[in-house]
Order: structure tokens, then C-alpha cells, then sequence
């Protein structure tokens, strides 16, 4: 088990859950066009056509947003899957309050 | 091959640049944080001539070869890259002992043309089967228009140099193998076909790279370092994961301080490496490009040092 699988396993459902709230309620702004019904389960490329660019501004959308830092180093192709692969990947690496 | 690389000393930050293309404060962060783009090089007041006279003067191998130069390429990413009718290459041989040589530019692989001008180069020479006979393949570009300053949401272009002395045979650098993959399928301008592009960019490189180190009769984990060009961190990122080779090995340490440099940046690079002493003797290591412009291009090199 890598080191990412545990923070995975780690992920406060709550914490998931605001995050794909969140996520879902930026769509809108960062596409900029209405997004109805998305859900955990809403690919982000394929269904809702995002660019790997946009992707990036909604990571730091809701940095903004929460209050957070996201480390993004380890942020790849893959977290972009759907909305919660990403909420996922933003759970594990939030960058504690120094 | 003998390898040597100029860049002037004139740095901007890309955030001069965000007015010229309107760029908003969110890319420019997205531009900072993620691709990890920061300055980018410039020579304001100096000329093509003068950049790829920069990267000849530091070719130490040609002092004295001249006369065994038959061939002289100049790998572009852009058709054009000075007004008519300057032709910079020609006055540069003028002025270094070279004005006996074929001249000639090498193109339409976009940023990836600078292997493909190596390769161009090999053949040549083999074609020639003169065992004296040398080419050197030179690249570096002005960013003198918009679409050569700035690649859309990917990467902003800096200007520098480089020049390579190819030989048929030689003890190092030996060049093992080649492998490009020209995806013609990307010369439009179709949103989706951009967003397509985006997908695949990363894998295609990826490939391409696999494919090159097959050839050479080699495995990835053989391979000491990865020579790249200087599109962003983000892409090089995903392809390190693709291939699950280790990022701390792909020499990335010029992107945020002088840019994309055109077709020059894995030579800048290699010098880059080789200074740091990352370079051993007798280890193979992978330089790779990819470009779009008129089609995508996603190349390729292994090498023995």
C-alpha cells in the first residue's frame, strides 16, 4: 500500500461530501455555462468537456473558496476523472494550517 | 554529438506578458503555481544572428573543424522565424568559416524538429559515407510574433540557443535510436479536438519515449535521465507517471527561468545536465520533445553518453 492509499483510507466522508458540493457548485463559474444534476459520479472531461486548464482553475477556485491549501504536487490526470476522484484527491492533500 | 547551448542574460516575468494576450489573474496563477512557468528569456535589443552566434561560439568541438562541416541545419519550430529577406544561418557561416556548407532548415515537427534535425542530420552524412564529414544542427528562434511568445494555456516561449556537431560515428554522444509520431489529426482548430489533444499529450510523449528506448534495445529503468523540452512541469509530471519513472530525473531546472526555448531546449538542457553532472559515462538517457502547430509532432531520442 502506497502512501497515498492511506491518506485515501483516511478521508473524512463529511469532508468528501462538502468537497463535492463545492466542487459541484463551481462548475458552473469555471465552465461558464449552466451544469445541472452532477453528482460524485460526473466525469469531468468527458461529460462536462472540461480542459485540463479549467481543471486547475477549479482546484484554486476553492482554495479561495474554503479557505485551504491544496498541495498540488502529486495532482494528475487521474484526479480529474470525475468530481469525486477529485474531491478525493483534495481530501488527502490539504495543506495543514502552519 | 557535441553539445552547446546559449542563453542571453535578459529575464521578463510572464506577468508583462498577460496584458498582450489578456490573460486574467487565475491563469497566471494556474501559469505560476501548477506548470511552474515563471521568467522567461529575452534579448531585446539582439537578433537571431546573434543567439545562434551565442551557442556556436560555445561550441568548443568545431574550433578547427570547419573545413570538415558539410552540412549545416537549423531546426525550427515556426516556418518563419526572421522577415525577408534576412537569412541569419547563412550570415553566421559567413562569419564562422562555414560559408562552404549546405544550408538548410528543418521543420514541421514544430518544437520536436530539433531531433528530427539531428536524425536529418545522421542520414546525411551517411548518405555522404565521407568519414571526415561533419553537420551541425543548430535551433533557437525570436519570439517576435504573438504565436511565438505564448503557447495557449500551456507554455510561454523564451528565446535562446543551441548548436550540436553531429558526426557519422563517434565515441559519445552516441545516438541509439529515434522514434516520432506525427499525429496529423490535430491540424484544426476545433475545440474538441484541442481538449483531445490535452487528453493524449502526455501518453503520445510517453509512447514515444517507450518506443525510443525499445528500439535502442533498452528498458526504462536502464534509462539515467530524461532530457526534456521546456513545455511546463505539469506535462512532464503526467508523463513521468505514465511511465512510472522517477520526476527527480527529468532535468526540469530551466523551465521557470527562461522558457520554452523553442526547438533549443533539450540542448540547453543537456548542457544543463551535464554541467551538474548528472551524465555518466557509458549511461544511456532519453532526449524527448513534443510540438503542435499545423499537426502535433511527439518525439523521442536515446542516447549514450
Amino acid at each position: 500500500m502506497t502512501e497515498r492509499d492511506t491518506a485515501l483510507t483516511a478521508i473524512d466522508p463529511a469532508l468528501r461530501e462538502q468537497l463535492v458540493d463545492n466542487i459541484c457548485s463551481l462548475l458552473p463559474h469555471v465552465l461558464k455555462r449552466e451544469v445541472t444534476g452532477a453528482t460524485a459520479d460526473t466525469t469531468l472531461m468527458e461529460a462536462l468537456g472540461m480542459s485540463s486548464t479549467t481543471g486547475l482553475e477549479l482546484v484554486l477556485e476553492l482554495e479561495e473558496r474554503l479557505e485551504l491549501e491544496i498541495s498540488v504536487e502529486e495532482l494528475g490526470r487521474g484526479d480529474f476523472g470525475t468530481v469525486g476522484s477529485l474531491a478525493d484527491y483534495i481530501a488527502g492533500n490539504l495543506v495543514p494550517e502552519a | 554529438m557535441a553539445v552547446s547551448g546559449f542563453v542571453p542574460p535578459g529575464r521578463m516575468p510572464i506577468e508583462d506578458l498577460a496584458d498582450r494576450f489578456g490573460l486574467t489573474a487565475m491563469q497566471m496563477k494556474i501559469f505560476r503555481r501548477y506548470h511552474k512557468l515563471g521568467e522567461v528569456a529575452r534579448d531585446p535589443h539582439g537578433s537571431l544572428l546573434d543567439l545562434l552566434r551565442g551557442a556556436v561560439g560555445g561550441l568548443e568541438a568545431l574550433r578547427g573543424q570547419e573545413h570538415r562541416v558539410r552540412y549545416v541545419l537549423h531546426a525550427r519550430t515556426f516556418p518563419t522565424v526572421v522577415p525577408y529577406p534576412h537569412n541569419p544561418v547563412h550570415e553566421l557561416c559567413q562569419e564562422v568559416g562555414l560559408g562552404h556548407a549546405t544550408v538548410l532548415a528543418v521543420g514541421h515537427h514544430a518544437c520536436a524538429s530539433g531531433l528530427l534535425a539531428i536524425d536529418t542530420a545522421g542520414r546525411l552524412l551517411d548518405a555522404d559515407a565521407d568519414p571526415d564529414g561533419l553537420a551541425l544542427v543548430l535551433a533557437g528562434e525570436k519570439a517576435f510574433t504573438g504565436e511565438a511568445q505564448m503557447v495557449r494555456d500551456t507554455s510561454f516561449f523564451g528565446e535562446g540557443a543551441s548548436a550540436c556537431l553531429v558526426a557519422r560515428s563517434g565515441e559519445r554522444d552516441r545516438l541509439l535510436s529515434y522514434a516520432t509520431d506525427l499525429r496529423g489529426e490535430f491540424d484544426t482548430d476545433v475545440e474538441e479536438v484541442a481538449l483531445e489533444f490535452q487528453r493524449v499529450y502526455a501518453d503520445t510523449l510517453a509512447a514515444a519515449i517507450q518506443a525510443a528506448v525499445e528500439r535502442a534495445g533498452l528498458r526504462m529503468d536502464a534509462i539515467g535521465l530524461i532530457v526534456p523540452h521546456n513545455v511546463n512541469h505539469v506535462a512532464w509530471h503526467q508523463v513521468c507517471r505514465t511511465l512510472d519513472y522517477p520526476r527527480d530525473r527529468v532535468v526540469l531546472d530551466n523551465v521557470a527561468t527562461v522558457g520554452h526555448l523553442f526547438c533549443a531546449d533539450t540542448f540547453v538542457n543537456y548542457r544543463t545536465a551535464q554541467e551538474r553532472g548528472l551524465l555518466r559515462p557509458g549511461e544511456p538517457y532519453v532526449m524527448a520533445a513534443a510540438g503542435a502547430g499545423l499537426g502535433a509532432a511527439f518525439s523521442a531520442m536515446a542516447f549514450q553518453h
